[in-house]
């Protein structure tokens, strides 16, 4: 009973500190909120796992326009869980601050709805980022990467790499991180139409899931290897799949053999384009993103200006071994 | 305390019994599970029985062994360590991050010259998982937090702390492969890494099985008033074993770096859930004083079996989690069962 006892109080005092942790560092805007154009503008930046070294690059992005403009960047965001789970309260509580605008990469298009909802009928202006809510109406402007394209062109540098002929018989996998990451069924759609279209010889033989461990990531590898000895390619759909595909391949001495095409500019991945582990790697550009949003955000409530569009799609980048290295390390995701 | 002690003493030179005590015993039934489970994979999938598919179960089975291993003194403890799969990240990122950043080694640095390079990782990422355990004791001992929100917590800052020294992304640094490949691809599916693993878990098991260290472990488990009043320095017994279960994560954090050849921050994600379904599966009781190390091995496995199987035959990966969680339903009522029986 008393360990009982002690177990609630712990909880209880563990969520409360969880609590005032979250309200302090989301509060440091004044609370007057409105739009006025000659009020201080506070920007709240609701990312979706500060772990991913993705929402790093973005953070540089949006902290240099932040400062170009002279506003202020409340960046926020669960340390590690991608989930709505975890993401809807670190979204109420940075509106409970109210901010004059909110950038949200919202983790799950309908369970964020209701929080896009709350802040714009609050008078928060709302931008989406990367991902998207359902029901872009209110939202003034939705900036992407395209992710469709990007497994698109993915398909183009494996089936290069594999030398694809008519008439030739090949098998490639994709490697995923989880049956429902909205970025990943994007991807894979792309890469799936471009192989169909373009390269009817070239076969998806499997899929697999990393749950974003890349040792997971190299085990799917390892049993592909040993179920088909004829593997051509592997098509890594992100960061951590290209990781433990890399491995992988390099414990099994068949770098540079088997074609492996990654996504997003890992420092580490792209290293090994360099040492031909890599074929390629698509590049995105979330700095990129994340500036056009503030500097759309900021344009709509000092002029009320609306010149960014609904949606804004960023392309994508293809990295490999004739890339500049100038361009390697531009794109390369960097932290602060 | 174990399930092999619980046979009745009327019955202990009694054959019939005996063979049934077997027949009934937690590895016996883990066994079996192994080869039917091997049997079906093998005949749905013929290249599943191979030297390349016990090289690749081996290797998925090492990092989760070592700290299910730990685990395993854990529980039988009566406490449990969430942090140990985050402790597997965070120990892996700051052997990398010594290696690449301290002795300036970048991933150009490959095979035998990346030997003491590895060494000095290895030294980094068990001090930093005992540095963990230690904490963890901290807070369970002086603090009084239970086990389940001390450990919690400590997962928690550790993930942090991962995350802020690597800025999420893998960092890259010298590593020899050929530690984690196969001896022999065609016919000796160990590797030096799981050797290693299976000699310091020979170590851990006698340390459990044949030591006063362990018997402490099972006494405090099963009653920690009557351990304490029979002489046991509980709070300093537990000390030592939240720091052995933090070393041996961060042992597995080593192997996992030398598997990937970088330390990434979400190499250990939801590790901590296998070791403990490894555990349970092995048999111990998650309330304290019962559990081998040899249920634990087994029941690494078999989660490692179900894994490589599922992914060869062509199963979707989701249906492992439906496997696994029949196994520890099984497991544990098989424990009810075996309770019920010895009680009689």
């Amino acid at each position: 009973m008393k360990n009982s006892h002690r177990l609630i109080g712990a909880v209880g005092a563990f969520a409360a500190l969880a609590l005032v942790a979250t309200g302090c560092s989301a509060a440091s805007g004044d609370s007057t909120g409105g739009s006025a154009a000659d009020e201080e503008i506070t920007i709240a930046f609701v990312m979706g796992a500060e772990s991913d070294p993705f929402f790093q690059a973005m953070k540089v992005g949006a902290e240099e326009e932040a400062a170009a403009q002279g506003v202020t960047l409340v960046w926020q965001g669960d340390p590690s869980n991608y989930s709505a789970e975890t993401q809807i309260p670190i979204v109420d509580a940075v509106l409970a601050n109210q901010p004059t605008a909110l950038v949200l990469i919202p983790t799950d298009p309908v369970a964020l709805q209701a929080s896009v909802d709350k802040a714009v009928a609050a008078g928060v202006v709302v931008a989406n980022v990367d991902t998207r809510v359902d029901d872009l109406s209110d939202v003034l402007t939705f900036i992407t990467g395209d992710n469709n394209d990007g497994g698109s062109k993915a398909a183009d540098a494996l089936a290069a790499k594999i030398g694809y002929e008519d008439g030739g018989s090949y098998e490639v996998v994709v490697g995923l991180t989880s049956p429902t990451a909205t970025t990943n069924v994007g991807r894979l759609d792309g890469f799936t139409a471009q192989v169909e279209a373009k390269y009817p010889g070239i076969s998806i033989v499997d899929v697999a899931y990393s749950e974003s461990n890349p040792e997971k990531a190299a085990t799917n590898v390892n049993n592909w290897l040993t179920k088909f000895p004829g593997l051509d390619g592997i098509f890594a759909i992100d960061g951590t799949n290209g990781s433990g595909a890399a491995a992988a391949l390099e414990a099994k001495g068949l770098d540079g053999t088997i074609g492996l095409v990654g996504y997003d500019a890992y420092p580490d991945n792209v290293a090994k384009i360099k040492s031909g582990i890599f074929t390629a790697l698509i590049a995105q550009d979330p700095a990129a993103e994340a500036r056009l949003a503030i500097k759309s955000i900021v344009e709509f409530i000092r002029e009320g200006k609306t010149s960014t569009k609904a949606e804004v799609v960023i392309p994508n980048v293809v990295l490999d071994e004739t890339t500049s290295a100038d361009d390697l390390s531009k794109y390369t995701y960097v932290a602060n | 305390m174990t399930g092999s002690v619980k046979v009745a003493p009327t019955a202990r030179n009694d054959r019939r019994d005996h063979l049934v005590g077997v027949a009934t015993n937690q590895v016996t039934i883990l066994i079996g599970v192994m080869v039917i489970l091997v049997g079906i994979f093998s005949l749905l999938e013929p290249k599943f029985f191979s030297v390349p598919t016990a090289n690749n179960i081996l290797t998925d089975w090492g990092s989760v062994a070592l700290i299910a291993v730990g685990q395993t003194f854990v529980i039988i403890s009566g406490g449990i360590d969430l942090s140990v799969g985050a402790i597997v990240g965070l120990s892996g990122v700051v052997a990398a991050w010594t290696m690449a950043n301290g002795l300036g080694l970048d991933q150009t640095v490959k095979g035998a010259d990346a030997a003491p390079g590895l060494v000095v990782g290895a030294l980094v990422a068990v001090g930093v998982g005992l540095g963990v355990g230690l904490v963890n004791a901290f807070l369970i001992n002086v603090l009084k937090i239970v086990p389940f929100i001390a450990t919690l917590a400590t997962m928690g800052a550790c993930l942090g702390f991962s995350v802020i020294i690597s800025s999420g992304a893998p960092i890259g640094s010298a590593n020899d492969f050929s530690l984690i490949s196969a001896m022999d691809p065609k016919a000796n599916p160990f590797s030096w890494t799981v050797l290693g693993v299976i000699i310091v878990i020979a170590i851990a098991g006698l340390f459990l099985h044949k030591s006063r260290f362990g018997l402490y472990t099972y006494a405090i488990g099963s009653n920690s008033f009557a351990a304490s009043a029979a002489g046991i320095n509980v709070k300093r017994h537990l000390t030592m074993v939240y720091a052995l279960s933090g070393a041996l994560a961060g042992l597995a954090g080593m192997f996992v770096y030398i598997r990937l050849g970088a330390g990434s921050p979400s190499s250990g994600t939801g590790r901590e859930l296998d070791a403990i379904a490894a555990v349970v599966i092995g048999g111990a009781s998650l309330m304290g004083g019962i559990g081998r190390i040899w249920g634990t091995i087994l029941g690494a496995l078999i989660l490692f079996t179900v894994q490589s199987g599922l992914i060869m035959i062509g199963v979707a990966p989701d249906w492992k989690k439906v496997v696994v969680a029949v196994l520890i339903a099984a497991a544990v009522s098989a424990q009810v069962l075996q309770n019920r029986n010895g009680r009689k």
